[in-house]
């Protein structure tokens, strides 16, 4: 059993798992589709995390490795992301968007679930963070999918936060939304990145990117619902004094 | 007459080391999505294995 690979991930589907709760119990309270999406897609993240646990503990068993592959590795940020659609966009397409993001969810499920595995990959806790892959999956045409689900995750989990700083930016306000987007993209793009240095052999990238990401789309989400204590962008400055126009 | 250019200004402003730090973060942002786009067209390419 590697310690790292284990408790890493453990952490993040713990944290995840809380940051779920927070989500859903301020969805209860305050309703709003992003929210509800935002719930599931941290709870994707939490199983994911506690597969990757589970399978640094005693390594992959066909069930664990679906359920990690297919809301681990598949679904989380595309979920994630349509929540922030939700908030962005109009209704119209965010429905829309919604339906093409369902039947494809489903879709995937139906193939991840009905994949042949390598059996000899199954079952094996001799491993390191760079080995957690989907090359497990025999059955062509399934990892196909997982890139277009992450990029239309990417662009709009992190392009929405993005284009929120921008506009909060722009107009000087709301500074603590700002500051919490910032994290929220960060957040984000951490997975992503360690996904890619993790095909790339750095082993351990994956469980520590997603940890980190985790906690700072937790600070994130912090940060943009809880305005801050003193307002600063409330305060006029001084305009340069200027001699009379002539 | 009063002077209107003497007047406070109305214009809203962070505090400076957010005025300064914001803007390179947006940059950063963006650039990542930018490479992250290419590594998932290079991904479903199969240039290099994905997940």
């Amino acid at each position: 059993m590697n310690i790292l690979s284990t408790l890493l991930p453990f952490v993040s589907s713990v944290v995840s798992f809380v940051f779920a709760f927070l989500v859903y119990k301020r969805y209860l309270a305050r309703r709003g589709p992003h929210l509800l999406l935002w719930g599931i897609g941290m709870t994707m993240y939490g199983i994911g995390g506690f597969c990757e646990a589970y399978y640094g503990m005693f390594g992959w068993n066909p069930l664990v490795f679906r359920l990690w592959y297919l809301f681990g590795a598949m679904l989380v940020a595309a979920w994630l992301g349509q929540g922030t659609v939700y908030l962005l966009a109009k209704r119209k397409w965010a429905n829309i968007l919604m339906i093409v993001l369902g039947l494809a969810s489903v879709y995937g499920a139906i193939r991840v679930f009905g994949a042949e595995l390598d059996p000899a990959m199954m079952g094996s806790s001799l491993h390191t963070g760079s080995e957690l892959s989907g090359r497990a999956i025999t059955s062509g045409g399934v990892r196909i999918l997982t890139p277009f689900f992450n990029l239309y995750g990417t662009v709009t989990l992190v392009g929405g936060a993005a284009y929120s700083i921008w506009i909060f930016w722009r107009k000087r306000i709301l500074l603590h939304r700002v500051i919490g987007n910032i994290f929220i993209a960060v957040g984000a793009l951490l997975p992503a990145f360690g996904g890619t240095f993790s095909r790339f052999g750095i082993g351990g990238a994956l469980y520590i990117s997603e940890l980190l990401g985790a906690i700072l789309l937790f600070i994130g989400f912090i940060r943009s619902t809880t305005p801050m204590a003193s307002a600063p962008v409330e305060a006029p400055v001084e305009a340069p004094i200027k001699g009379p126009k002539k | 007459m009063a002077n209107n250019d003497q007047r406070p200004s109305t214009e809203r402003k962070y505090p400076e080391l957010y005025e300064k730090l914001i803007p390179v973060a947006l940059v950063v942002i963006i650039v990542a999505i930018v490479v992250l786009f290419f590594v998932a067209i290079a991904v479903a390419l199969g240039l290099f294995s994905g997940k």
